[in-house]
């Protein structure tokens, strides 16, 4: 059986300025995470190019792209994605330390203290709870202070309230640190609050 | 990423008990082979001390001409010790009034003597004797008890001996080289070397023998050998322990073989522990090293941190099991220190080269692979699930395992052949049974489909993991096989030591017994002696011709061919005996044993001298016997087991052949210790019979079976201390997906019995079918280990069809349940949000 070659993003032109906020939204499948993954420099596309904070991530091998990410890029996910053998600090400590930062420790601490998690640093993520999780992984991504900071459904697995907590404490951080902001998102509360918002259906850009 | 972060990487997976498994896995492979490699080698070199005082040396150099200078001067320049000893038969007379005479073996030593073992004497004749370091004085001599009753003499009186006279001054009752060739040996008579040219018996013409007694370092004793070997032959004979003592030699060898392939057994076992541990650490970073990946680490830093695990690892697990391989070995010397000698051997730096090289290889063989897969892990596997996850391809994982195993148990075994038979056993097994057991798992869900509710969860569980289960049943079928190997032929092992020697095996031989006295004799025993009636004609006769041709001719020319070998002469005098049957312990290979009731004049010809001398079925020897000749045809070849403690002879005729000729007899019987002095009263009784005493050969010989067989005892334990490591590391690596798919099934309403009664199918089914891989695995591995390593007779063992399985069942089942019971108590949302 031979195999079709599906095309999962057709035509997408985006290009976001430093400070800015962007939504992607649309139905599921229609190519949201892959575009957050490219744009991320988390995958390549087969075709077309990319370009992250000066540097042409397509052009680049993923050693090299991983040196960006880890300069410029932070990460907030769906489900989290603490790792299960770390501590809350641990976690949050962990870009810093890859980079070699010497103040890691220090950076860490703060902004668990700043996402309210601050008395929940020795636990491990499973003694944490949904919301707890989804604020240390926030920390941790603005820990590095990144230049841009993508978010996939941040606020997917949380509930109502707990998701509005979640994404004032995105917003806020991102006013604050001055981040750039990319969210894939179903909520369209979320979607509404960033500057600039694109639908995506099937692959193409609709709106 | 420096290597400070690795640490802290490290550091928390072991807080996490991420790397406990691994690291034991690690520590236990190295621990086994440095406690197998140190104990085996103390306990070897032990055996093998002991076994030298059966030569009294290391090694000895014997002819019927003297040590030329050149041998010594070889010895001296490898500073080996040395003794010279010389061996003649004379005839012994009492200097009393009756001047009783008597043909005894006189042995002249020098004050070296003996190099290995020792010497044991009294003052009682028939009395146990002290270990000395003294040899005979000049002008004394030591006499064997049985010489005191029969020349009728006492300590303090004169012997004479040649044209020289000796005071008795101890009774002999032990010399450490006595075992090698107890049946052409009279009662002993001790003297010191200095003292043979007074007796003027080497005469040109007289029969001596010659020795050069050694011993030293391995290598010092090699290069003598070497250097003399082209000159040895055809006067000189090189001894060594092995191939002078049957019963020795035989256990030895058997004893290392088992070592050995138990030592790789467990390495094996540990390797596939790690392997296992190692496959289990990677899947459960999967998602960790993704992460790592978004936060910006890179392929190199991944590697880096990959191998910084696996160097640390390797580092701690290397260290704690030497450390704990030599705790090990210290406690197995302690737990021996009864039978081992005071001071042993150095352990050396062989198991410290050896668990190491064994720890790297595992690790770079069996977890490398699996670990290195983690590099090529994507950072997009965090948003989407279904990205693949860069796991290294079966083949190689295999392929690297599989260099890894060979190497290891070429290294360690020595022994390609073995190597190869496990090999293909385990192949032949792996591949078949992964075959049948895909098969049954597939069909067992048709078959489940209908039934109750635990065997449906169970058997669709087993099917729908249908490769990992089959992978699980092959490992579980391994550990198990490997087990069953090791139990076997431990079994075996020590059955036949045992069968060896029995309790009541004869501890003395009568020689001599003429027809006349044979009455008295079996009545004499019968009374004071464990005694079952053997009584075998002996006739002193030798071969004259071969097919009508003179013997001497016959014999110069099958020397010039290719069979010239160091072994007894055809020509040579030696003991014959006409039975009706075949005795036990002999097998005929060629030809026919003959009808008890035979007329005619048949012989029979043990098989290695029949080789060395060209003799074959059909051919006619001619025999000189008390003074007639007497002619045989050949019609048997026969194998016999020369280390068993019964007289064996390289010639037996009909009865027809001989029954006229005038004979002696032997008989061999057992004499409890505290019954000794019943010989006395036997040789007082019968003073022409001759009494040989093999009980201390038989003692020493048991001493080191026993060694053998407490050391095989260790190693099996060992070996399964391996095998449940193995199955701790399978059930672990499969515990990740039940502990998921058992927790939404509770989450859905299945009760706790519903898991625990699906669990115990589901290992009871693995276990069982790991049972029958296992047995079908460790038939097919014995039948060539028996066969053709150990040259027993190889015989099935229909039981083990049933008892493997069921073993298997049990198994799996306690370690299993065991292993994974903690499913069945967590809250299923402890465990759901794990995942």
């Amino acid at each position: 059986m031979g195999r079709e070659n599906l095309t999962i993003l057709d035509g997408v032109d985006v290009s976001l300025a430093y400070g800015d906020s962007l939504a992607i939204v649309g139905v599921s499948g229609s190519g949201k995470t892959t575009l957050l993954g490219i744009l991320a420099g988390l995958d390549l596309p087969t075709s077309g190019k990319v370009w992250l904070d000066g540097e042409e991530l397509t052009e680049m091998d993923e050693e090299q792209r991983a040196k960006v990410r880890s300069k410029v890029v932070g990460f907030v996910f769906q489900s989290f994605q603490l790792i299960e053998s770390l501590t809350a600090l641990e976690n949050v400590m962990l870009p810093g330390e890859l980079r070699g930062d010497s103040t890691a420790r220090q950076d860490a601490e703060e902004f668990l203290d700043r996402v309210g998690v601050g008395d929940r640093t020795k636990h491990y993520p499973r003694q944490l709870s949904g919301g707890e999780q989804q604020r240390v992984a926030i920390a941790r991504a603005f820990a590095s202070r990144p230049t841009v900071l993508f978010a996939d459904e941040p606020t997917g697995n949380l509930d109502t309230a707990t998701g509005k907590l979640v994404a004032d404490l995105l917003f806020d951080l991102n006013q604050e640190v001055g981040t750039t902001l990319v969210l894939v998102t179903h909520d369209v509360g979320l979607a509404s609050r960033c500057k600039h918002r694109i639908e995506l259906t099937a692959g193409k850009i609709t709106s | 990423m420096n290597f400070h972060l690795v640490l802290k990487l490290v550091l928390r997976d072991w807080r996490a008990g991420e790397l406990r498994l691994l690291l034991v896995s690690l520590l236990v492979a190295v621990g086994i082979v440095a406690a197998i490699t140190m104990t085996v080698g103390r306990l070897q070199s032990a055996m093998m001390l002991e076994a030298a005082s059966y030569l009294a040396a290391d090694r000895v150099i014997s002819g019927g001409k003297p040590i030329p200078e050149a041998f010594i001067d070889a010895a001296d320049q490898n500073e080996l010790a040395m003794s010279h000893t010389l061996t003649f038969t004379s005839m012994v007379v009492a200097q009393s009034t009756d001047a009783r005479t008597q043909l005894v073996s006189v042995k002249a030593v020098d004050d070296e003597y003996p190099l290995r073992g020792t010497l044991k004497v009294t003052d009682e004749p028939f009395g146990w004797g002290d270990a000395t370091e003294d040899v005979p004085d000049p002008g004394k001599v030591w006499l064997d008890s049985r010489l005191f009753p029969a020349l009728g003499v006492e300590l303090g009186d004169r012997v004479q001996v040649g044209y020289a006279d000796f005071e008795i001054s101890r009774v002999l009752t032990h010399e450490p080289d006595r075992g090698g060739s107890m049946w052409d040996m009279g009662p002993r008579l001790l003297m010191n070397i200095a003292d043979v040219p007074a007796t003027q018996v080497v005469q040109p013409g007289s029969r001596l023998n010659y020795k050069l007694l050694l011993s030293g370092e391995r290598a010092g004793l090699d290069s003598v050998f070497e250097t003399i070997r082209e000159d040895l032959r055809p006067d000189y004979d090189w001894e060594d322990v092995r191939r002078s003592v049957a019963q020795i030699g035989r256990a030895l060898d058997r004893a290392e073989r088992f070592f050995l392939i138990g030592g790789s057994l467990a390495v094996l076992l540990a390797g596939v522990a790690i392997a296992l541990s190692a496959q289990r650490y990677a899947s459960r970073h999967i998602n960790h090293v993704g992460i790592l990946k978004t936060l910006g680490a890179t392929p190199n830093d991944v590697l880096f941190a990959i191998l910084g695990v696996l160097l640390l690892i390797g580092l701690v697990g290397m260290t704690l099991g030497y450390a704990a391989g030599s705790a090990l070995h210290y406690f197995l010397v302690w737990n021996f220190r009864e039978l081992l000698p005071a001071e042993l051997p150095g352990v050396g730096f062989r198991p410290l080269i050896l668990s190491t090289v064994t720890g790297l290889i595992c690790l770079f063989t069996f977890a490398l692979p699996q670990f290195l897969a983690l590099k090529n892990i994507s950072p997009l596997r965090v948003l989407r699930r279904d990205i693949a996850d860069g796991a290294t391809s079966k083949l190689v994982t295999y392929s690297f395992a599989a260099i890894g195993s060979v190497s290891l148990l070429i290294w360690y075994a020595e022994n390609v052949l073995l190597v190869v038979g496990l090999l293909v056993g385990i192949s032949l097994t792996c591949l078949v049974f992964s075959g049948i057991a895909l098969v049954l798992l597939k069909g067992g869900r048709v078959v489940g489909a209908e039934a109750g509710s635990v065997w449906r969860l169970a058997l669709a569980g087993l099917q729908r993991r249908r490769g990992s289960n089959t992978g699980q049943i092959i490992v579980f079928g391994l550990a198990i096989m490997m087990l069953l190997i090791i139990f076997l032929l431990r079994t075996t092992l020590i059955e036949e030591w045992q069968a060896q020697l029995p309790d009541e095996l004869p501890n003395h031989f009568l020689l001599n017994v003429t027809n006349a006295q044979v009455e008295g004799v079996e009545a004499f025993l019968d009374e004071h002696a464990v005694y079952d009636g053997f009584l075998l004609p002996m006739l002193p006769g030798r071969v004259v011709a071969v097919n009508n041709e003179n013997v001497r001719t016959y014999q110069e020319n099958i020397q010039g061919t290719v069979r010239r070998m160091s072994g007894p002469r055809l020509s040579s005098t030696r003991q014959l005996t006409y039975l009706e049957d075949l005795p036990n312990e002999n097998k005929v290979v060629k030809g026919d044993w003959w009808d008890p009731n035979t007329g005619a004049h048949e012989v029979s010809i043990e098989d290695s001298y029949a080789y060395r001398w060209d003799l074959d079925i059909g051919d006619e020897l001619t025999f000189q016997v008390a003074g007639s000749e007497v002619t045989a045809t050949v019609t048997s070849i026969r194998s016999l087991q020369w280390e068993s403690f019964q007289p064996n002879f390289f010639m037996i005729l009909s009865p027809a052949a001989l029954r006229e000729v005038p004979a002696t007899f032997i008989t061999g019987f057992h004499l409890a210790d505290e019954d000794k002095r019943y010989v006395q009263d036997l040789i007082s009784q019968f003073p022409t019979i001759t009494v040989i005493d093999v009980g201390s050969i038989i003692e020493q010989v048991q001493s080191i079976l026993s060694r053998a067989t407490q050391a095989v005892e260790w190693v099996l334990y060992l070996v399964l201390g391996g095998g449940v490591l193995v199955l701790i590391a399978a059930i672990q690596s499969g515990r990740d997906y039940r502990m998921r798919e058992y927790a939404l099934i509770r989450s859905l309403g299945g009760s706790r019995n519903l898991i625990s009664g699906s669990l115990i199918a589901e290992f009871t089914f693995l276990g069982a079918m790991a049972g029958l891989v296992a047995v079908c695995g460790a038939e097919l591995s014995m039948w060539f280990i028996e066969g053709v390593i150990f040259e027993f007779d190889y015989t099935p063992r229909p039981m083990l069809w049933i008892l493997g399985p069921l073993m298997g069942m049990v198994i799996i089942l306690s370690v299993g349940y065991l292993g994974t019971r903690q499913l069945v108590s967590t809250p299923p949302i402890a465990v759901l949000r794990d995942f």
